[in-house]
């Protein structure tokens, strides 16, 4: 128990003096609600990680690329909408529609909070998740009941 | 409250969901699992101080006499000791299920206690 309080203690000194990055925050907090996006783009990576999978895309426009770091639910969430780790591959062009982040320099990266990803097939899914204070704005199919 | 999510809480949880999944590029998937014995012991640690943190969110202090909130307290203490058997048994497959049961444990008292 006293090594176990030791330990603690150690860690709470430690982490006072780190930088920290909550992965785990309410969409208002992070979120520009009033900053819809809808971008078309190729996947270059997919984080595939609690609490929130991050996929990343490569938005074409007039020969400048950016890319975009977009926000989605749980990885269980993800796959119980029909997203998997398949059918999000590196290469697959998709739209997301989604809120940009609040911070909107893109420095290094644009970062958005995703609600739904159409994929090249048409199949358009919920990508986020419910109850995170996000706009109700018809993409959470939960949001209906 | 905030402090003890920020610098204490988050920390801890941020090292169960790191030490499973995957990154996927076109160059092929990287496991996040943990690569030698320190990098598990981050994430043992990080489930006793979940489990720790279950009791010290019941603090009377802090719960208020609120049932609910101790509810949703109570939830941390199985899931940081199913982490910690899994990190035990470098077991990341487990640990990726667990993370995503830590979430939704803390969404659960979030959606009604935290501020959006």
């Amino acid at each position: 128990m006293k090594n176990l309080i030791i330990q603690v203690t150690s860690i709470i000194f430690l982490y006072f003096y780190s930088s920290i990055v909550l992965s785990h925050h309410a969409f208002t907090a992070e979120f520009d609600a009033n900053a819809p996006i809808n971008i078309t783009g190729k996947v270059l990576k997919v984080e595939w990680i609690n609490p929130h999978a991050w996929v990343h895309v490569e938005v074409e426009d007039q020969g400048k690329s950016t890319i975009w770091m977009v926000e989605g639910g749980t990885p269980n969430t993800l796959i119980r909408n029909g997203i998997t780790k398949d059918s999000i591959k590196p290469g697959t062009v998709i739209v997301v529609r989604g809120y940009q982040s609040k911070g909107k320099l893109c420095l290094p990266r644009c970062i958005a909070n995703g609600r739904d990803v159409t994929f090249p097939d048409g199949r358009k899914v919920f990508m986020g998740s419910s109850g995170t204070g996000a706009p109700r704005d018809g993409a959470d199919p939960r949001e209906r009941r | 409250m905030h402090d003890l999510m920020a610098h204490f809480i988050t920390p801890a949880a941020e090292r169960i969901w790191e030490s499973a999944g995957s990154v996927i590029t076109e160059e092929g998937e990287i496991s996040l699992e943990p690569k030698d014995d320190e990098g598990w012991s981050e994430v043992i640690f990080g489930a006793q101080v979940i489990i720790e943190s279950s009791y010290s969110l019941k603090r009377s202090d802090r719960s208020l006499g609120r049932e609910d909130w101790v509810a949703f307290s109570s939830l941390l203490e199985p899931i940081g000791r199913q982490a910690l058997q899994a990190a035990e048994a470098k077991n990341s497959e487990a640990l990726f299920q667990i993370g995503a049961d830590l979430y939704q444990a803390c969404v659960a008292c979030h959606n009604v206690y935290m501020k959006k």
